[in-house]
């Protein structure tokens, strides 16, 4: 209703409001924007630290209502330009899908509607919690969902699934910065001054599937426009095998990208858990 | 009936037998499993979770060795749901999907 009457001005400007009421009187918020922002900017003092936890909310508040906005107000009213189509119709020539490992960073439902010009069904790696308050753009209104879902915690954690939509050409996207299930399938690896634990099974599908890894932070670079940055295309070579030492390089190219994107856009960075608990 | 049927369901039987260990020995090496070894691997154990305890991960990487060794692709999840469950199941797709 706020958003069909006012638009993202006034979306915007009440959000400013209710962001400033959890960082004062939310711990809670303050808390999971810590993990990060503790180590994003490690020597900062309390009144410092408020202000960073503000910003970071704020902006995880205007993502959430572009997201609505697209939904309720069309994708029309959101622009995302991407400059390296022509790189991705390459890879996607290879016929062999393309894994593009996304993290939480800026909107990549916002990427997606950039990437449409692909011309190739797009899959999605993602688990739904009952509580999750964030809802899908297309689930404002009734829209036809423009991506499938593959359930990670489904039969043998999707991966049947992932291969088979590679095998046909299709594009996998998957979350590079966020755990599911099984600690045994993580690696250890350096991310803003200690080691972090992050999923190596992008890399081990990109291994049995030839696929190349592309490695994709969409960002806002304005009030009403997003970018997509292509940073790193990762080739796994076939047949590295069980262990996950093997694909510890890999990992690492993905990481030093992640730890860049947030030295360059510190406040869009929205993975709110603790990756460093050891 | 042909006087025959007994010895085929014998010969189907031993065939059988022959492709589970071949698998078992197949899927130790390749998989590089260390701490156990063919022999101890159960015929109805499930592959996955608490049986042989191979992951999800694990899956994927045996798809590609069945499609290797045996010619046989497991095209999608409805398949793999068939095939994954124990030794005595993949042996039974792999003979399925040869002689078809």
């Amino acid at each position: 209703m706020l958003i069909r009457m006012g638009g993202w001005r006034l979306a915007y400007f009440i959000l400013h409001f209710v962001v400033l009421y959890y960082i004062l009187f939310r711990p809670s918020v303050r808390r999971k924007c810590g993990y990060y922002l503790s180590h994003r900017f490690p020597g900062e003092r309390t009144a410092r630290r408020l202000l960073s936890s503000y910003r970071l909310s704020l902006e995880l508040g205007k993502v959430l209502i572009d997201r609505a906005i697209v939904g309720i107000l069309g994708v029309d009213r959101i622009s995302a330009s991407f400059n390296n189509l022509d790189i991705l119709n390459g890879l996607i020539s290879e016929r062999k899908g393309v894994i593009f490992l996304i993290s939480h960073v800026g909107s990549w439902q916002v990427a997606l509607s950039a990437l449409h010009l692909l011309k190739i069904p797009f899959n999605m790696v993602i688990h739904r919690e009952e509580g999750d308050v964030d809802r899908h753009y297309f689930e404002h209104r009734s829209m036809e969902r423009p991506y499938r879902i593959i359930d990670p915690e489904g039969f043998l954690g999707g991966t049947l699934e992932m291969i088979e939509v590679l095998k046909r050409g299709e594009a996998l996207c998957i979350m590079g910065d966020r755990l599911f299930g099984n600690l045994k399938n993580t690696l250890s690896v350096r991310f803003l001054g200690e080691n972090a634990l992050f999923p190596f099974s992008a890399m081990k599908i990109a291994s049995t599937s030839g696929a190349p890894v592309v490695v994709l932070f969409p960002y806002k670079e304005s009030t009403t426009g997003y970018g997509v940055k292509l940073a790193k295309v990762i080739r796994v070579p076939e047949g590295l095998g069980r262990s996950g030492d093997h694909f510890l390089p890999y990992i690492e190219e993905y990481v030093r990208a992640l730890e860049d994107f947030t030295i360059e856009y510190p406040f869009q960075f929205f993975n709110f858990y603790d990756m460093w608990k050891k | 009936m042909s006087r025959d049927y007994p010895f085929l369901i014998e010969q189907r039987g031993l065939d059988l037998m022959n492709l589970n260990e071949e698998l078992k020995k197949i899927i130790v090496k390749d998989l590089f499993l260390e701490d156990i070894t063919w022999d101890q691997i159960k015929d109805d154990a499930p592959l996955f979770g608490e049986g042989l305890g191979l992951d999800s991960l694990d899956a994927v990487e045996l798809v590609v060795i069945i499609q290797k060794h045996f010619n046989v692709e497991i095209k999608d999840m409805d398949e793999g749901r068939i095939a994954f469950q124990s030794i005595n199941s993949l042996a039974s797709f792999i003979k399925e999907r040869q002689s078809s």
